[in-house]
């Protein structure tokens, strides 16, 4: 870094040379030239107050702005006004419009701007301007190296004399410093230091393009934060949000970081042992807004706090861990915006207005990319930004989109929180388009819900004089049948059991008239029954699906009629026996024969009857 | 000819499987254990991974359980499952005995290895579901047959529930069914066991009468409500479990203090400086457990991980972290290391860090590399 300054220090004592040998301009002087230098944080600030004087006799309608090629390279952000204000009141009108231009006959390595005047200066008026000068990356910080227990000291070089195409006879410089720690600085004569502010000048009648080159070598601790990249994306949702999504690559800008780091250290001392790395940022975000999130690749991260008020939302953001010089990191930041505040209507078309730039407070950027979504079936789109910006047309595919919504991208480089203006999409959106969405939806479900009343509804059988259809309808034929026997069966086997239910009444109370009475009420019942029996068992015959079941129902039906049978015999000998009045064992040894061949056949009838059930 | 072929391609067949059948019984019988791997020999011994395979011994999920472990777990259930052991006794069926087999070879091995738990806990959860539900059985019976205007035995349908003992005396109701005209037959099971005889009235196949018990209404009520509020409880214990234990990543950590929630996110942000500010192709040297994290965080490759099977790479890691400095330098160096990472809690008291795994380290490591012995390590040689 000694070599390099040396270089540079050369170089600009042969440009001063080369400039002392170049021809006057015009006939413009500057009679007062008051500058100051703010190198309070990473962002070098400049604010000149020229007042312009016409010695000539034409009128005069633009002023040349110079400024050396190397900080011109670094330069971000210049506006120029007129301040019409006398004395201590200084009022700014609207900013002139700046061109960059190179003159011929102009010395090398120097950087020209012109600046427009509105009514031109008259020969014999003068005229104030401000001048305002943003530099990024001016600060170099040397040593490069640091280890965390050092202070981070840069340098800043300049000119003492302002550097200027026309002669100048009153000039006087001002840097401030942000802290009052000053390693060392170029001593001219008219040098003065008041704590944390250096004085130079005032110098007087000095000729055009004198330069004067000066270093500053201070101690800055402030954060370094610089964004490689940062891509901001703004959809737009008639619905009522607009949604922003913002990812950052950040790296520290300052002295890069050596040898080890002591979290420890960090965290007992934190202004001994890394004093310069950066612990968090700020982002002032609109009013209203909501639904924050502050994520990375890995997950949310839960460092952040959010304060809001009416007139702004304060979000203050930790990164994963404390950065040192060239470390980097990388995250996204989200929120919604309600529409109202943003969307606006004029001369039917409508526009959204909102600010260009990263919200960050103190941010430098080296490149923005800002996407500007807009809904789909917007038409006739056009951007208007207070300066200018590369801008090109995308298509985004996102829910329920057919064709894609049209993306407006405008892209800049070197961007610093002066950038952070309103700008204008103007669009034309048909309001019947909102309407798009929903009936999709609604016409899907709709659809889907008419298939399926249509579906179950429907008879999709394929023929209904098919084999397999008819023999299954034959066949439930057959069990329908074949259920009512059962059901008969089962009805004459209750008549038996009332009969056997008689006997033991008889036993028990000796009334034979009852019994008799009971017989005959089941001998009809008997009959009725079989005569049921018959056509059922006709049509089992006749139908051909029959044919496996027919057997054993047959069979069922001959061993009910034995059993039948039997029951009735047992019956009458035992009416007969007491009628005769013989003793009961009597009675017992004549029915015993009956009784056993009964009992085998009812438990035979019961067999058939559950394997005709299983079928 | 069909005959011939199929009698063919049967008897080839069956040579084939008989061939495989020796090949794997050879295999089998050839290899040290049988056939049997560490994990599951430490099953059957609890002390072979501690004698041979170091690392299997030192993952903490292999360990034998304490008795918090178990109330952990399980919680209500450990009182429970005995009960609904003798529960499962009662009738003794199929279903029964297996899950009084299950349990008992789930609580064996369990206390093995804290991580067959999860084998015991479907287990324990049956068990204590038979229990508690015998248990509101006989409560909710004595409460229901207590209840003032509860009536009489007259409508017990056949085959369900038991007629209780206060009307069981009163031989009426079955008289009255025999003369039942217009009862249907009733089902055949039961009337196999009725015999049939002229003079007595049949029994009408009802399971032989127990005497069953019946509590004292306040008793049965109080202890109904406190089961209740037992079940409840267990709900709120399962489901901070889940919570705490089970759902909770440990890769943030939070701790309650004075002023609210405190969250340690060391970890991403080691994994996420790592992802930021190191080449793509720098490898890093961790132990295994942060294997998985590292590759899926910090994207860069690790040298071990969660899966590694090649014990000697372990070990090769472990002996490095218990080397000297210029000794590990080169065993790292042959690995092509950029990165080591180790995680250190004493500054705020988090108890698993990498010096609590130290000893294991050094265990694994001297497992395949002699010369590195455990009592170098311990302040007194004894252990």
């Amino acid at each position: 870094m000694e070599t390099e300054m040396g270089f540079s220090r050369f170089a600009l004592f042969l440009f001063t040379i080369a400039l002392l040998s170049s021809p006057v301009l015009s006939d413009l002087v500057l009679s007062k030239v008051d500058r100051r230098i703010y190198l309070t944080s990473q962002i070098v600030r400049y604010t000149a107050t020229l007042r312009v004087e016409n010695e000539g006799s034409e009128l005069v309608s633009e002023v040349l702005l110079a400024f050396p090629e190397l900080q011109a390279k670094n330069l971000a952000y210049l506006t120029v006004s007129v301040n019409e204000g006398k004395g201590k009141q200084k009022v700014s009108t609207d900013d002139l419009p700046i061109e960059v231009v190179s003159p011929k006959n102009m010395p090398p390595a120097v950087s020209f701007y012109s600046v427009t005047l509105p009514k031109g200066l008259a020969p014999g008026d003068s005229l104030t301007l401000d001048v305002m000068a943003v530099f990024t990356h001016a600060l170099q910080p040397f040593p490069e190296k640091i280890t965390q227990a050092d202070i981070q000291l840069v340098v800043f070089q300049d000119s003492a004399y302002y550097l200027s195409p026309y002669a100048v006879k009153v000039q006087s410089l001002s840097v401030k410093l942000p802290e009052a720690r000053i390693e060392s600085y170029t001593k001219l004569e008219n040098t003065k230091v008041h704590g944390s502010e250096i004085k130079y000048g005032p110098h007087e009648d000095l000729p055009a393009f004198s330069y004067s080159p000066i270093g500053i070598h201070f101690e800055s601790n402030q954060p370094f934060s610089n964004a490689q990249e940062v891509e901001r994306e703004i959809e737009i949702s008639h619905w009522g949000n607009v949604q922003i999504t913002e990812h950052y690559k950040l790296i520290h800008g300052g002295a890069q970081s050596k040898g080890e780091f002591s979290r420890l250290d960090f965290q007992a001392r934190p202004n001994v042992r890394g004093a310069s790395a950066i612990r968090y940022l700020v982002a002032t975000l609109p009013p209203r807004a909501h639904s924050v999130y502050y994520r990375d690749e890995i997950g949310n991260i839960s460092t952040s706090h959010l304060w809001s008020d009416s007139k702004k939302t304060e979000l203050l953001i930790e990164p994963r861990y404390p950065m040192f010089g060239g470390w980097r990191t990388a995250f996204t930041i989200g929120y919604g915006l309600p529409l109202q505040d943003f969307l606006f209507q004029s001369e039917g078309k409508r526009f959204l207005n909102i600010t260009l730039s990263s919200p960050m407070v103190e941010l430098v950027i080296d490149k923005l990319i800002v996407k500007v979504v807009l809904p789909e079936g917007s038409k006739d789109i056009s951007v208007s930004t207070p300066f200018p910006v590369k801008q090109w047309q995308e298509t985004k595919i996102s829910h329920l989109d057919i064709d894609g919504r049209p993306v407006v991208v405008l892209e800049k480089t070197n961007v610093v929180p002066e950038h952070n203006k309103y700008f204008q999409v103007y669009y034309k959106f048909n309001k019947l388009s909102m309407l798009r969405e929903p009936l999709m939806l609604i016409s899907g479900f709709f659809f889907l819900f008419v298939a399926c009343i249509v579906y179950t509804r429907a008879d999709i059988s394929i023929s209904k004089s098919s084999a397999s259809y008819l023999a299954k309808q034959q066949w439930e034929e057959v069990q329908a049948a074949i259920q009512q026997v059962e059901s008969i069966i089962n009805r004459c086997l209750a008549t038996h059991d009332k009969l056997e239910a008689s006997l033991r009444d008889l036993s028990r109370t000796g009334d034979v008239q009852a019994c008799k009475a009971a017989r005959k009420t089941a001998d009809g019942l008997l009959k009725d029954l079989s005569k049921e029996l018959k056509p059922l068992l006709a049509f089992l015959q006749s139908s051909p699906s029959a044919s496996q079941i027919l057997p054993k129902v047959e069979d069922l039906v001959a061993k009910e009629k034995e059993l039948q049978e039997r029951v009735m015999t047992k019956h009458s000998t035992v009416v007969d026996a007491y009628e005769r009045k013989s003793a009961g064992k009597d009675i017992e040894n004549r029915v015993a024969l009956q009784q056993q061949k009964i009992t085998a056949l009812k438990q035979e009838v019961d067999d058939l009857m559950e394997y005709i059930d299983e079928i | 000819m069909f005959k011939v072929a199929v009698t063919l391609v049967v008897s080839a067949g069956l040579a084939v499987c008989c061939a495989m059948m020796a090949v794997l019984i050879a295999l089998v019988a050839s290899s040290p254990t049988k056939g049997w791997s560490g994990r599951s020999l430490s099953l059957l011994d609890p002390t072979y991974a501690s004698k041979y395979i170091p690392i299997i011994a030192s993952v903490s999920e292999h360990q034998p359980p304490t008795w918090p472990s178990y109330f952990m777990d399980i919680n209500v259930l450990a009182f429970l499952v005995p009960a609904g052991i003798i529960a499962c006794f009662s009738p003794l069926s199929d279903a029964s005995s297996f899950v009084v087999l299950y349990i008992v070879t789930s609580v064996y091995f369990s206390g093995v290895m804290v991580r067959l738990m999860l084998v015991l806990a479907p287990a324990a959860c049956i068990l204590s579901g038979i229990a508690l539900s015998q248990a509101f059985d006989v409560l909710a019976r004595s409460i229901k047959f207590q209840l003032p205007g509860f009536p009489t035995n007259s409508e017990v349908d056949a085959g369900d529930s038991n007629p209780i003992t206060v009307e069981a005396k009163n031989n009426a109701p079955k008289t009255d069914k025999t003369g039942e005209p217009s009862k249907d037959r009733p089902s055949r099971k039961n009337k196999k066991k009725g015999k049939e005889q002229a003079e007595r009235p049949s029994v009408k196949g009802k399971p032989e009468k127990k005497r069953l018990l019946v509590l004292p209404m306040g008793a049965s009520i109080l202890a109904l409500l406190l089961l209740v509020l037992l079940s409840a409880f267990y709900v709120v214990h399962s489901v901070w479990a889940a919570a705490e234990a089970y759902s909770a990543p440990s890769i943030v950590l939070t701790s309650y203090s004075h002023d609210g929630l405190h969250v340690f996110d060391d970890f991403r942000e080691a994994y996420a400086w790592l992802s930021h500010n190191t080449d793509v192709d720098h490898k890093v040297a961790s132990w295994w457990d942060y294997g998985y994290q590292t590759t899926a965080m910090a994207n860069r490759t690790v040298i071990v991980d969660n899966n590694t099977w090649n014990n000697t790479h372990i070990a090769t890691v472990g002996t490095a972290m218990s080397s000297p400095e210029k000794a590990a330098w080169e065993i790292f160096n042959s690995l092509d290391v950029k990165y080591v990472l180790v995680v250190f809690g004493g500054l705020v008291g988090y108890p698993s860090d990498d010096i609590n795994k130290f000893l294991w380290m050094v265990r694994i490591g001297g497992g395949v590399f002699p010369h590195i012995k455990e009592p170098d390590y311990l302040v007194n040689s004894f252990l």
